[in-house]
């Protein structure tokens, strides 16, 4: 077989939708988000890209853009991808998982914002369309987070979604989950924005997850079919997080980290940014404390937050809790002091037996003022 | 000519009878020794003609045939030698034939003639008693572990020539030597320390107690330094004292293994605290050859403590599970399987995640977190009725109870408990099946309701639910109460938590 021959289906690509030519694009090997987005700079209508893709001219708009260093490098990956190039087999991919292509600059394309690094193409996944159509609020925040800061998480994904708005995150386990879970619990719309391919679950933990939110809401991603979790697409993920919101929301984050880079996305792109303040003592909470510091608002209400998108608060209250009876349980509650605390420091605290005070614990834990999580005992 | 002299080698840690047969007869010199013998015992040739020769008794000079019956059974050790040599003395004339009978013999012999103590004389002097053999020679350094066991008259020896001149009766047999004056026991109570060491740490001691009351598997998480592996150590000053049907199970193991102590009966429950690097086959037993018992045969009616729960090797950790299921260890070896007791109490300690800081302060990633629990499988975590986490003793916490008045506690919550369970098998709170709890410890109303709010409360499983009811009567017959009321419940409940 001749090159010629091999390049032919490119040649009449007239036949080829923009949007398979352009989900071949993101599908072709060593594909990442800036060759994907120096090719669209380059030829923005995707079947002219394709074609250039196909014919091995890919090296021209390589040039600027973080591609391989070397002229010869820049050719051997633009030979790799005309040899690569498949939009038949693409073609067969999106069919079978139903996936749709978002174009930039044509309807549906959820970015609004002429945003330089924004994803020139998103691969689509899920049944809850009118997600983008809502005010979106992205809820984030770390992987280690605290009883405390998943419960919050949660109850904030619930208001949201009563509320009307779709909750955006990126389905990691912590912070993220929570929040989804809290919004799916709710009867809300989400989008999960993730890292590796659409078809690709990861963390594998949450595949029930993974699956709530296609029905209830929509998966996207930039990368192409099988991407595996790649450790550098994360943080570059996190820019999507911050562009398609519309405000962005820390409920618990460490000063190194992923929330800080969706963070400082978001700041680039002019977003609001909420942050929930914590105690200095929590780790979990002290990258959230420095944003307050930075300027971004402190999240105290949600309803506040919510008001601020134009958007009414349901006022749903949370299920009335029991008075803590008075003795042995107000003197163990009042010695967790808001923090985590075990039984032995309650035992020391409030010079009580190890029965009284596991007898008040079970008792406020029954009423629903504690949590018990990892050997702690949590205030609600 | 033919002469048999009854010994006994060791297998695991009981004794097999050895009929040692030496047959000697006229033709070119030789000296083979036949039966499975294994390479130390092959050896013992060299040493049983040195031995011998230097006690001034002829060697004969004719075909020497040693035969070690029964001749399927491998044996090991140096312990037959003294009955070779005996054997030999009587084909060779020095002995009138008839001077063994109804005596076995046990000994290792030195090149000079010495007779030197060999491990496991208790189950081979047991294992000869049992056989009908009346009296037993045993080298002079074993012969207080021998006078343990009854109904057989022990004769100390401490050297051939002396053992040919009490044979024959020319002098009379020497007396059993004085046990070495005044080294502690090293489970004593001065080695051991006391509970009032430890600062703080109420949960910890209350679990602790329970532990030794009920025969409970206690897990103790916290950060490093608050005074977990202190507290563990201190287990055995509140434990029961063995008493001498146990004790004597007790000694035969570790005088098995060659750990013997001055001969004297092991009163005071083993404790045993492998290091983390320990492999599969030193924690549960096994190794090449004659298989050894392992750490979990030593801590037999004792404490096992693993230190650093975590840094064990799964695969030894996982080992674990079935001795701690059925307190015995089966360990299986071409051509014999061996079944040796393990019935111990676990304790262990392990920080609560790899920075050690633990909730409300910890600055693990939760991947670092998930690895770190995922190195204990939930199957042996589940063995723990009791799952405690240890925090700093506070700034006015003072030095807890005195071992003395929790060891009462627990000798009355251990009356108890044999009261209650004197029909059934089991000999503790912890043993009782699932299905005869609701038997042996009954809930009244109240009780059931706070058990299920906290089965409800607490995700606890069928068996999780089982062991804090196993707890709950371990704590109730701690506080001397015969009913098992809500508030212990709820303390049994509080006394498992999800740790590490």
């Amino acid at each position: 077989m001749t090159d010629a021959a091999r390049v032919t289906p490119g040649l009449d690509l007239p036949a080829t939708r923009p949007t398979v030519a352009a989900a071949t694009l993101v599908q072709l090997p060593r594909m990442r988000p800036d060759r994907l987005r120096a090719l669209a700079d380059r030829w923005p209508d995707p079947v002219t890209a394709l074609r250039a893709v196909c014919r091995g001219q890919a090296a021209a708009a390589l040039v600027h853009a973080a591609g391989p260093r070397s002229d010869a490098g820049r050719r051997r990956l633009a030979a790799e991808w005309a040899a690569a190039a498949d939009p038949d087999a693409t073609a067969r991919a999106l069919a079978r998982r139903s996936t749709r292509v978002l174009l930039e600059g044509r309807p549906g394309y959820p970015i609004k914002d002429p945003l330089p690094d924004r994803p020139p193409y998103l691969l689509s996944e899920g049944d809850g369309l009118e997600a983008l159509q809502r005010p979106r609020v992205a809820v984030v925040g770390t992987r280690a987070a605290t009883p405390h800061g998943l419960a919050d998480a949660r109850r904030l994904g619930e208001a949201l979604a009563e509320a009307g708005a779709t909750v955006v995150s990126g389905l990691a386990i912590g912070i993220d989950a929570a929040a989804h879970e809290g919004a799916l619990a709710a009867g809300g719309l989400v989008v999960g924005v993730v890292a590796t391919g659409p078809d690709v679950v990861y963390p594998r933990r949450h595949v029930r997850l993974f699956d709530q939110v296609r029905s209830s809401g929509l998966l996207l991603s930039e990368a192409g079919f099988g991407t595996p979790p790649e450790p550098f697409r994360f943080p570059i993920r996190n820019r999507i997080i911050a562009a398609l919101a519309d405000v962005v929301v820390v409920v618990e984050a460490k000063v190194t980290g992923g929330t800080r880079s969706t963070a400082g996305h978001a700041l680039d792109y002019g977003r609001d940014i909420w942050a929930q303040p914590g105690s200095v003592r929590n780790p979990a909470a002290e990258g959230c404390n420095r944003l307050v510091a930075e300027g971004a608002l402190p999240l105290l209400d949600h309803a506040e937050l919510i008001e601020s998108l134009d958007l009414t608060p349901r006022g749903r209250r949370d299920p009335a809790r029991p008075p803590v009876p008075a003795g042995a349980p107000r003197a163990v509650l009042a010695a967790c002091g808001g923090e985590a605390t075990t039984t032995d420091q309650l035992v020391s605290r409030t010079g009580l037996s190890p029965t009284e005070v596991a007898t008040a614990a079970a008792i406020l834990q029954k009423g629903g003022h504690l949590i018990r999580s990892r050997g702690t005992w949590w205030p609600t | 000519m033919l002469a048999s002299v009854p010994s006994a080698t060791l297998l695991g840690i009981d004794g097999q009878l050895v009929e040692v047969e030496v047959h000697i007869s006229n033709g070119l010199p030789s000296y083979t020794v036949v039966g499975l013998p294994d390479a130390s015992v092959r050896e013992s040739r060299e040493r049983v003609r040195a031995a011998l020769i230097s006690s001034e008794i002829e060697f004969p000079k004719r075909r020497i045939t040693v035969n070690l019956a029964p001749a399927g059974v491998r044996k090991s050790g140096a312990g037959l030698e003294l009955a070779v040599a005996a054997g030999l003395m009587i084909v060779g004339g020095d002995l009138p034939s008839g001077c063994l009978d109804g005596v076995g013999l046990i000994g290792e012999l030195g090149l000079d003639g010495t007779v030197r103590r060999v491990p496991g004389v208790l189950a081979l002097v047991d294992t000869l008693a049992r056989a009908g053999v009346g009296t037993v020679v045993v080298p002079a350094g074993n012969a207080h572990e021998a006078a343990l066991v009854d109904g057989v008259e022990v004769r100390p020896t401490r050297s051939l020539g002396e053992l040919r001149c009490c044979l024959k009766g020319e002098m009379p047999w020497p007396p059993p030597p004085d046990p070495p004056p005044g080294r502690p026991d090293p489970g004593g109570a001065d080695a051991m320390g006391d509970l009032s060491d430890v600062r703080g740490l109420a949960v910890a001691r209350t679990a602790l107690a329970a532990a030794a009351a009920g025969g409970h598997h206690l897990l103790l998480a916290g950060p490093p330094g608050v005074g977990k592996t202190m507290l563990a150590q201190r287990l055995p000053s509140i434990m029961e004292p063995l008493g001498r049907a146990e004790a004597l199970e007790v000694t035969r193991v570790h005088s098995a293994t060659g750990q013997v102590h001055d001969g004297r009966l092991i009163e005071r429950p083993p404790f045993r605290a492998p290091h983390h690097t320990a492999s599969p086959p030193a924690l549960v037993g096994g190794g090449s050859g004659r298989p050894h018992p392992g750490e979990v045969t030593l801590a037999h009616r004792g404490v096992l403590f693993l230190d650093e729960l975590g840094e064990f090797p799964p695969r030894a950790l996982d080992a674990l599970r079935q001795p701690l299921e059925e307190r015995v260890v089966r360990i299986s070896r071409v051509p014999t399987s061996l079944e040796l007791p393990a019935d111990f109490l676990l304790v262990a300690c392990t920080n609560p995640c790899p920075c050690g800081r633990g909730a409300p302060s910890c600055t693990c990633t939760d991947a670092q977190q998930d690895r770190y629990r995922r190195r204990l499988s939930a199957p042996l975590l589940d063995r723990f009725d009791l799952r405690v986490s240890v925090s700093a003793p506070g700034p006015d916490d003072g030095p807890g109870e005195a071992s003395a008045a929790v060891a009462s506690r627990v000798s009355a919550a251990i009356a108890r408990q044999e009261a209650r369970l004197a029909d059934w098998p089991w000999r503790r709170n912890a043993h009782v099946p699932a299905g005869a709890l609701e038997r042996l410890v009954p809930l009244g109303p109240d009780s059931d309701a706070a058990w299920r709010d906290a089965i409800r409360l607490n995700g606890l499983s069928g068996r999780g639910a089982a062991r804090i009811r196993r707890v709950a009567r371990t704590l109730a017959d701690l506080a001397d109460r015969t009913d098992v009321d809500p508030p212990t419940v709820m303390l049994a409940a509080s006394l498992r938590e999800d740790v590490p």
